[in-house]
């Protein structure tokens, strides 16, 4: 750390240098902290987080109950004790709540004065942040799964939708109108992300184990699809050619730069992609239990020099490094299935979302004092005084017999 | 970290969770305490064993290691750590959490186990939930998702309160139900019952009313409210209209004296009168007056409720409406009120209705009880239906005579005269007159034998038939002779020796022998042939006779089977068994087990010294001194075969192997095996053993193949 800072002192290292090595220290140190609390708002499971990228500040939730809300995640009270309050909530009292379970919630990108959420109750809702009312609905016929708004568009304000339909709707912010379908998957759709990279490309995942990549500035239909054996005809199976998993496709994750992409899939597999080519990276991930019928939301970490993906997997999220494929640790905590994280790329913390209805955050843990630092007053001791819950305390009776 | 430390610890640990026991034990709990003090290694150490340990698929094993836990969560922070990070794993263990994994059996242990994790988790999150943030994120998953009732002490799950909802709901609507019905049942009923009821009081009140409907406060005589009914009463004494034509004072007296008392006492009383007529005092008059020696007599009127009604002609009626009242009462009202009563206190609720039908049962009950209190004496009625029962039995009889002409069976008492036969022996004894009209005239009583031969001889007259009737046959059928044996040899003997007699003769189903008894049957035993059914065409021989020497002796004897008497085995065999006591069969010769039967002393020792030697013989050749038991082992061991050395003298050395074999491993624990060892699943191991099932597959196979070769050639065999 030292020779990082002197480093940078004389100018030698790019100031992205510092700032990759102490992000991905911390992210390797992320751990269950319990100053950091966040409000049990919902009586159900969780299935979706976003955190908003203007601020970093407000992060929103989406629960099975239909219940959306809005967490403050700034600790400014001083102390490391801190519990994200709920700022504001869509209850079950509410007269616009989503009926069924909310499946999916996204800040708009450039302002957090409105958000869009979509549910199975077959709608999509585009809320207003101050007021809490949906200033559009939009209706489907089937279930919606999912929905993504390009984070980088400025040329289109499009929502590309996926649901039980296997055409992907892309729905217009500006008129209020679903304007365009895009057709080509035989399953329903599961994922739907926009290419952090280029506003017109968008990626889809469905249950019939494909994964189309768009232009939706081309009218005739995908642009391609990712092959699990990269065209190699002798491995696959007829019926498995240009599929992306053996079972169905149900997460799917651009890394920060667009470059790459991540799938998951019920085969239990996770595959790294070259989103430029399509092509797969062949990194092996081992196995990443799935079985979730839904859409899966993980997160891949932004600014540090591995970079991390974390993946629900069962009870517990599984941080892999993306490019080695390497399992770096598992964060247990959750007493039921984690269905959700997200990771705030500013504080490097991570949210994670389950069926046990906690949201818990996941803190890098402090540096500890160095060498020096520990001369001057044992760590150990410190906190054993700080906390008497973590004395030891046999009984001195023992000793006697 | 020492290696012998580690074996004594996992030693300890084994030993502390398979007791078995509900408790810890404290000394060895304290050894474990003393060594886990000594270094986090140790504790990191006995928290995998107790992680395996509460692995194991027995509530028991489990039980023991969680409190283990117990202990060392509250003492070391080291393993608060641990336990922490993988609570998941534990609350699934012990608490069940993830439904896919229910606790292992035995149930009762596993819901305690249940309870006292819950407890734990509970007691823990108190003291360390701040400290432990996966602590009170467990504790709030198990409150909120699982929706654990920390105050409840029936821990129950989501699901088991939802069953147990349900099932009370489903119950509620049941009893609604039920008690709607009962309500329109009563209704409709009530009306009934209350007519009923009615009845029974009028009834009774017409047989024999009750005491206080007579006006016994005041002493006048009553005899006013004497009733027609109480006239029938058996016991006139009791009835309290007929005690009060006596004078008051004395009938108690009366009462309460046995009879010879009474009579020298009123001798006395003369005597009194009689001696001392000069004096006459105050006393005396009073005694005169009352017959009273003193005035202290206390005068207790015990007027007996209990009353007895002999049914007669009179209230023959009524007393058949009570009783068919009280048939009514007892089979079908009073059920049907106490179903109600029953409906209405496990629904519960409404009062009206409980007391209603309540009161319903209790007036039932009382119109019953009352009924009892009459004693109404139904016999005569019952020796009526009797009687005529056995009449019907001896028309039975009568009916096997062959009719003959001119002959009548039946012939009225009163007109006997008329037919010329003396008359019937009495009419109580009606049910030997069924045999008289066919006796015999010699053997009918001295007196009349004049009359009777003029009688005889006018031939119009019954006594001329039966006469000519008697010649011809020269021999009574012998049935009839059979029966009136006993009158036969004594004519006058009267009808309690024939009676005896009768009881004493063995009763003998009626067959062919008796059919033809003492006659000579020509065509008996002969069997004919026909050898030819043709209409036309006959052959040489028309019939055939082919005589059969069983027949013709089956006619003639008769087989009785004499099986003797059973006679209960009152010995034991009392041989010493292995568990230290005696064989408790009771065979007749031969013991399955112990050989034959010896007699035996208190040891169990046979008393003969032969025996024993015998005995010692039979064991000796059972194990041959070759197949010594040590000797097997060893042989067993060195070359891995079974040799049946643990088959043979397993029993005795099961104890001091201690856990050589695998199911013995922990004695204390509850065995999970047993239940699944029921005679059923014996049956079934027995019954779809592999090598049973190809048997019978075979069989059948075997059994279809024939009919396919004997049916090969018809095409709706051929297709199966």
């Amino acid at each position: 750390m030292l020779g990082f800072l002197s480093a940078r002192q004389a100018g030698l290292d790019d100031p992205l240098r510092l700032r990759r090595a102490e992000s991905t220290r911390r992210v390797l140190t992320l751990q269950l902290n319990q100053d950091r609390d966040v409000d049990r708002i919902h009586g159900n499971g969780i299935n979706t987080l976003d955190i908003e990228v203007i601020e970093g500040r407000y992060m929103l939730s989406g629960g099975a109950d239909g219940v959306i809300v809005i967490y403050d995640l700034e600790n400014s009270s001083r102390k490391p004790q801190y519990t994200c309050k709920a700022v504001c909530t869509v209850g079950r009292s509410s007269r616009y709540v989503h009926k069924f379970s909310v499946e999916t919630v996204q800040w708009y990108p450039h302002d957090t004065g409105m958000f869009v959420s979509s549910s199975f109750d077959k709608t999509m809702k585009v809320w207003d942040t101050e007021t809490l009312k949906p200033a559009e609905v939009f209706h489907f016929e089937g279930n919606v799964y999912c929905h993504h708004m390009s984070p980088i568009a400025r040329k289109h304000s499009l929502i590309a939708v996926g649901s039980k339909d296997p055409k992907v709707q892309l729905c217009d912010l500006k008129s209020g109108a679903r304007i365009h379908v895009l057709q080509g998957h035989r399953g329903e759709v599961l994922s739907v992300r926009w290419s952090p990279r280029y506003e017109h490309i968008l990626a889809t995942a469905s249950s019939d184990s494909r994964v189309r990549f768009w232009d939706v500035r081309k009218a005739s239909g995908s642009l391609f699809t990712l092959d699990q054996h990269n065209g190699d005809k002798s491995k696959a199976a007829s019926e498995s050619a240009n599929t992306a998993h053996n079972g169905r496709v149900n997460g799917l994750c651009f890394t920060g730069d667009g470059l790459y992409l991540l799938t998951t899939g019920t085969d239990d597999r996770m595959r790294l992609w070259n989103s430029s080519t399509g092509e797969n990276t062949l990194v092996n991930y081992g196995k990443v239990a799935n079985e979730s019928r839904k859409g899966l939301k993980f997160a891949v970490s932004r600014g540090c020099s591995p970079e991390f993906a974390f993946v629900p997997c069962g009870s517990s999220v599984a941080v892999y490094a993306l490019h080695t494929g390497e399992l770096v640790t598992m964060l247990r905590g959750h007493y039921n299935n984690v269905d959700c994280c997200e990771f705030h790329p500013d504080y490097q913390d991570l949210y994670s979302g389950g069926k046990d209805c906690n949201i818990l955050a996941w803190v890098p843990t402090p540096r500890k004092p160095d060498i020096e630092d520990e001369e001057r007053g044992g760590k150990g001791e410190a906190q054993a005084a700080q906390n008497p819950a973590f004395e030891d305390a046999w009984s001195s009776s023992s000793d006697e017999d | 970290m020492d290696h012998a430390q580690r074996e004594k610890l996992s030693e300890l640990m084994e030993e502390l969770t398979t007791s078995g026991e509900p408790q810890l034990n404290a000394e060895k709990m304290k050894e474990m305490k003393k060594l886990c003090k000594v270094s986090n290694d140790y504790i990191e150490y006995a928290y995998h064993l107790i992680m395996t340990q509460l692995a194991q698929e027995h509530a028991e094993i489990r039980l023991s290691a969680l409190q283990v836990a117990e202990q060392l969560f509250s003492r070391s922070h080291r393993f608060r750590e641990l336990l922490v990070s993988s609570l998941q794993e534990f609350l699934e263990l012990t608490v069940e959490t993830n439904a896919d994994r229910p606790l292992p059996p035995p149930r009762e242990v596993a819901h305690k186990l249940k309870t006292l994790a819950i407890r734990t988790v509970q007691a823990w999150q108190a003291i360390y939930g701040q400290a432990y943030k996966k602590l009170a994120l467990g504790y709030h998953f198990l409150k909120q998702v699982k929706k654990v009732d920390f105050n409840d002490v029936q821990v129950r799950t989501l699901a088991e309160r939802k069953r147990q909802e349900e099932k009370e709901k489903r119950l509620e609507r049941f009893y609604k139900e039920k008690v709607t019905k009962a309500v329109q049942e009563m209704e409709e009923a009530s009306l009934d019952i209350e007519q009923c009821l009615t009845e029974v009081e009028n009834c009774v009140q017409l047989l024999a009313p009750h005491p206080t409907d007579f006006n016994l406060g005041d002493l006048e005589p009553a005899s006013a409210s004497q009733t027609p009914t109480s006239a029938s009463t058996g016991q006139h004494g009791r009835s309290p209209a007929l005690e009060d034509e006596q004078p008051c004072c004395s009938r108690d007296l009366e009462d309460k004296r046995p009879a010879g008392m009474r009579v020298v006492e009123e001798e006395e009383d003369e005597e009194e009168e009689e001696s001392e007529t000069e004096e006459v005092s105050e006393e005396e008059a009073f005694i005169r007056s009352s017959g009273l020696m003193s005035h202290g007599y206390t005068l207790e009127l015990d007027i007996s409720t209990d009353v007895r009604v002999k049914e007669t002609e009179e209230n023959e009626a009524v007393v058949t409406t009570m009783k068919d009242l009280q048939r009514l009462i007892s089979t079908k009202h009073l059920p049907a009120v106490q179903s109600w009563v029953q409906v209405f206190t496990k629904a519960g609720g409404n009062e009206a209705l409980l007391r209603r039908a309540l009161d319903l049962k209790s007036a039932l009950e009382g119109a019953l009880q009352r009924h009892k209190e009459l004693h109404i004496d139904y016999k005569r009625r019952e020796q009526q239906v009797m009687k005529a029962g056995a009449d019907e039995e001896e028309d039975d009889d009568l009916e096997e005579v062959p009719e003959k002409e001119g002959f009548e069976p039946h012939i009225p008492d009163h007109l006997r005269e008329e037919y010329g036969l003396e008359p019937a022996a009495s009419s109580s004894s009606f049910s030997s007159s069924s045999v008289q009209p066919v006796r015999p005239a010699p053997w009918a009583p001295a007196p009349s034998r004049r009359r009777e031969y003029d009688e005889e001889q006018d031939p119009t007259c019954a006594a001329a038939t039966l006469r000519i009737l008697k010649q011809r046959l020269p021999s009574a059928p012998p049935t009839r002779i059979s029966q009136t044996a006993g009158s036969a040899v004594e004519p006058q003997g009267g009808e309690g020796v024939q009676n005896e007699e009768r009881d004493k003769a063995p009763v003998i189903p009626f067959g062919l022998d008796l059919y033809y008894w003492g006659q000579e049957q020509p065509t008996a035993g002969k069997i004919i042939k026909y050898s030819s059914q043709h209409q036309f065409w006959v052959p040489n021989e028309v019939e055939e006779e082919v005589e059969n020497p069983e027949l013709t002796a089956q006619v003639k004897s008769r087989y009785i089977t004499f099986a003797g008497r059973f006679q209960p085995v009152t010995h034991k065999c009392r041989a010493p068994m292995p568990s230290g006591t005696l064989c408790e069969r009771q065979d007749r010769v031969k013991c399955p087990f112990h050989g034959l039967i010896v007699p035996r002393d208190d040891k169990g020792i046979p008393l003969n010294p032969e025996d024993t030697e015998k005995e010692k013989k039979r064991h000796e050749e059972d194990q041959p001194d070759w197949r010594d038991p040590e000797l097997m082992r060893d042989i067993e061991a060195a070359t891995g075969e079974d040799l049946g050395s643990s088959k043979t003298f397993g029993k005795g050395r099961k104890g001091s192997k201690g856990k050589g074999k695998g199911k013995k491993k922990y004695p204390n624990l509850t065995d999970l095996k047993q239940s699944t060892n029921t005679s059923r699943s014996r049956l079934e191991r027995k019954v779809f053993n592999k090598s049973a099932m190809r048997r019978v597959t075979e069989a059948m196979n075997r059994m279809d193949r024939r009919k396919h070769e004997k049916f090969a050639n018809q095409f709706n065999y051929a297709l199966n």
